[in-house]
């Protein structure tokens, strides 16, 4: 397969889950927010002010966008928040950026991919023009984020039913996963740091007596069940873990649990299969075997370590470290395989 | 009130309606088809039309304008017909004329005796800026110049057809004959209803073939073939994309392939992947920086050599617009004569060569009636429509020419033939013109049975071209009564043949029950 093709593929790959996830996260923050009854972190409010009804701070975090919308907006209100996740095109991961981008992509290498896969990023792409910030504020803004939900997934579902099961289709999926799994694991560094203050403070004093893993408070709760819906993960726990929400358990399953389609640990596994099938890099690159290596080293670490463990030594360095060595894959992947 | 209540033929020759209003006898059954639809109802089919153009992306790019750089190539839903004995006539016409050119490009980069025994003159020819001088004397595989070869005809004030150009570089416009074909079938299935309309599809199975024939021997068994495309930003990408993927082959960028030597390769995954043969869609200019344009940065560097060394096949060959050039046009019939013997079964349009002093001065004294174009231009670029130019326009142009006479011809304005379009509320005559597409492989010569139908939308304009205005319509040729559809095309006959034979050898599977849930079942019975 081509260089230039297998690039595009990983890349709309890339960017159409990057919509999906970027939908995802400010679509359950807006609607948790409304009925948590409370603002996240109270103490953050002066006195005789109305808080701000959402903690949009840690979906600015997640997306490593904050300086960049600290930069252009005055303000965390729910328009400035959704104008910059979802139609500024100055922001490089905002829906629209994404789209275009994947439907650039597409339209590079359309004779690759079935037509009804390009259709559906084109029709949407179409759509898109049709929105703006106001008419999401005017309906329902979940009418909005599931539009953008349901296009990505029509596209994923079009893809399974059409594509050979071939290079091409390996690339597409390298780029939808390592996505995926990277995402998974921001949401949950970032989230996991605003929802457990408690623990913060046990991080910060290094006392060891408080047991960071029960079930926190009904506001943690809430917090972690809007974790849970933005990764569509909460149903799927349940059944896993019927005992209730225990973040321990909530790390384990995203992280961990190998048969949830966004943990961590599955997308890895993966991307994978699909370097597996696509093979040694060509013998003219000089890292040929690179990627391999470093895809090994991230399943050890997602096969062979415990929940209690990863908490123990610090959930934040452990989602990092996974966050570095997502971020080298891609690297190494790009410079084995898909550099002209 | 129906579509062609208000239909008025004028002056012009119709392709649909006698000048008493009667349909011609090829038109009589789509008439009928369409006479007693009404407007609103034709209107929600286009509608359904361009949601599908727009939806699938089938646009083309338009320079210079920096608002919307995609728009969707409008599609008119009124057929063109072409009955049978026409069609005849257009077919050998053209591959006389293909004949021809490929004789005279063979001629021109060898032994040169058209131009020794004077029969176009060398200087023409030598200084044309089409013509490579760094081919001469190089062999193309089989002595084929042009494989795939766009040739534009009009009809006249009295139905004649006759050749406006040839198109012998990157002829392009064949993905809309496929395309367009494909949505009228969904749109308005009952207007081929009784009609022999002959199949367009087997074009990219021929072409193909042809392509794959070219391949160097030694690779002949499974040979890598690749269409190269200058990119995403191209006006026909979409058309480059489209035929990549008909034809089941790579689309490549310059940036996508390397020459070692000698030999081609693409980048891939798994390393350098060997290319024998390039159906490639930018002009010679920018093949090889080596070569031609040395700021070329869509070309591929060292692949002209490659190809003089035989280890990779280019269609079209390299050099063919020497023979496109408008300035040669003029002396087509001559060569026809020249090379074969025989005259020319289709006829120019007359024109005058600014080049020759008596035809210059007829020229600049009658700007106000003609058409003048520069010798090298395509899509309606460099043009000036006298009759309709403004007297700036004329004074300007006759400068142009009077600097370099070489560049310029001119014609006399056809009248070009007209046919309905829809223009929202109902049908008016439009001027249209017809470019079938000609494969010449090493076996010989297939045109194709259908072709692009250019129409031009604005009211009064004889430009037909996609940039300034035009559109399409679907073009069908119609089989030779009492000839079923598919002679004429052994392939599909036989295929038809092992279809039927499968299906009736399986038979005896079919009809068995479908399985379900007993559970269900029982619940819903309960």
């Amino acid at each position: 397969m081509l260089c230039r093709d297998a690039d595009a593929c990983y890349w709309i790959g890339r960017y159409v889950e990057r919509a999906e996830a970027t939908a995802r996260m400010v679509d359950v923050h807006y609607h948790a927010a409304l009925d948590s009854g409370m603002s996240y972190n109270v103490e953050d409010v002066p006195p005789g002010e109305t808080e701000p009804p959402i903690h949009w701070a840690s979906l600015l975090k997640i997306s490593g966008s904050d300086e960049d919308f600290y930069a252009r907006y005055e303000s965390e209100t729910d328009r400035d928040i959704i104008q910059f996740f979802a139609f500024d095109l100055k922001n490089p991961h905002s829906i629209l950026s994404t789209w275009n981008r994947a439907r650039d992509n597409a339209r590079s290498i359309r004779e690759q991919i079935a037509s009804e896969m390009w259709e559906s990023i084109n029709i949407f792409y179409l759509e898109l023009r049709e929105w703006n910030v106001d008419r999401v504020l005017e309906g329902s803004p979940h009418e909005f984020f599931e539009r953008v939900k349901r296009s990505s997934h029509l596209f994923q579902g079009i893809l399974n039913r059409t594509m050979l099961m071939s290079e091409t289709r390996d690339w597409l999926d390298v780029g939808r996963f390592l996505e995926r799994g990277d995402q998974t694991a921001r949401l949950l560094d970032v989230k996991y740091h605003d929802l457990l203050p408690a623990y913060r403070a046990i991080e910060e004093n290094a006392h060891p007596a408080v047991e960071p893993l029960g079930v926190g408070s009904q506001l943690d709760i809430h917090g972690w069940i809007a974790v849970l819906k933005s990764v569509s993960a909460f149903e799927m726990y349940r059944k896993v873990y019927p005992a209730g929400l225990r973040s321990a358990s909530v790390v384990d399953f995203l992280v961990l649990n190998p048969q949830f389609p966004a943990s961590v640990r599955h997308c890895v596994k993966r991307v994978d299969g699909c370097l597996t099938r696509i093979g040694d890099g060509p013998k003219e690159s000089e890292t040929a075997m690179e990627p391999q290596r470093l895809i090994m080293r991230l399943m050890a670490d997602l096969q062979y370590v415990r929940p209690g463990s990863i908490i123990k030594s610090g959930l934040h360095e452990f989602l990092e470290d996974i966050q570095v060595q997502c971020a080298d894959l891609g690297d190494s992947i790009t410079k084995t395989y898909l550099s002209y | 009130m129906s579509l062609f209540e208000s239909y008025r033929t004028d002056p012009f020759f119709d392709e649909m309606f006698f000048e008493n209003g009667e349909p011609r006898p090829h038109y009589r059954k789509l008439f009928q088809h369409l006479k007693d639809m009404t407007p609103e109802e034709f209107k929600r089919r286009v509608a359904l039309a361009d949601k599908t153009l727009i939806n699938q992306g089938i646009t083309f790019a338009v320079y210079g304008d920096g608002a919307g750089t995609e728009k969707p190539f409008p599609f008119d839903l009124i057929p063109r017909i072409i009955p049978a004995d026409e069609w005849d006539l257009i077919e050998r016409g053209l591959k006389q004329r293909l004949q021809t050119l490929n004789l005279f490009l063979y001629d021109i980069y060898h032994e040169q005796k058209v131009l020794k025994d004077g029969v176009v003159p060398r200087e023409l020819v030598i200084n044309a800026s089409n013509y490579r001088a760094e081919f001469q004397n190089a062999d193309p595989p089989g002595n084929i110049y042009v494989h795939i070869c766009g040739t534009d005809l009009i009809r006249d004030a009295d139905g004649t057809y006759r050749v406006l150009e040839d198109n012998l570089r990157t002829p392009s416009g064949v993905s809309y004959v496929l395309e367009n074909r494909t949505i009228l079938t969904r749109v308005m299935p009952f207007m081929f209803r009784d009609l022999p309309v002959r199949p367009v599809d087997n074009y990219t199975t021929q072409l193909l073939s042809n392509l794959r024939e070219l391949a160097p021997a030694s690779r002949q068994e499974n040979p890598n073939v690749v269409l190269l495309t200058p990119g995403v930003y191209n006006s026909a990408y979409f058309e480059h994309a489209f035929l990549a993927q008909q034809l089941g082959i790579e689309l490549v960028e310059g940036r996508d392939l390397e020459v070692r030597d000698n030999i081609v390769f693409m980048r891939t995954t798994k390393g350098l992947e060997r290319v024998d043969v390039i159906y490639r869609r930018i002009d010679d200019d920018f093949l090889d920086p080596l070569v031609f344009r040395k700021d070329s940065k869509l070309g591929v560097p060292g692949l002209v050599h490659a190809y003089r060394h035989g280890n990779v096949a280019l269609a079209n060959s390299i050099g063919t617009g020497v023979a496109d050039d408008k300035v040669i046009y003029a002396f087509v019939p001559k060569l026809i004569r020249y090379y074969l013997g025989e005259d020319a079964i289709l006829p120019n349009v007359e024109t005058y060569l600014a080049s020759e002093p008596d035809s210059l001065l007829y020229i600049l004294e009658n700007l106000d009636k003609l058409v003048v174009k520069a010798a090298n231009e395509s899509g309606g670029y460099g043009m000036l429509m006298g009759p309709q130019a403004t007297k700036e326009e004329r004074d300007e142009f006759a400068l142009k020419i009077k600097e370099n006479p070489r560049n310029y011809i001119a014609q006399p304005l056809i009248a070009l033939s007209r046919a309905p379009a829809f223009l929202g509320e109902c049908c008016e005559g439009r001027h249209v013109d017809l470019r079938p597409y000609l494969l010449t492989g090493k076996r010989g010569m297939t045109l194709i049975p259908g072709a692009l139908t250019r129409v031009a939308l604005k009211k009064g304009s004889y430009v037909v071209n996609s940039s300034q205005g035009g559109g399409s319509k679907d073009t069908w040729v119609l089989a030779k009564e009492g000839m079923s559809q598919s002679q004429g095309n052994g392939s599909q006959t036989q295929t038809m043949g092992s279809m039927t034979q499968t299906l009736s050898s399986s038979k005896s599977q079919m009809g068995s029950p479908l399985s379900s849930n007993p559970a269900q079942t029982s619940k819903g019975n309960e």
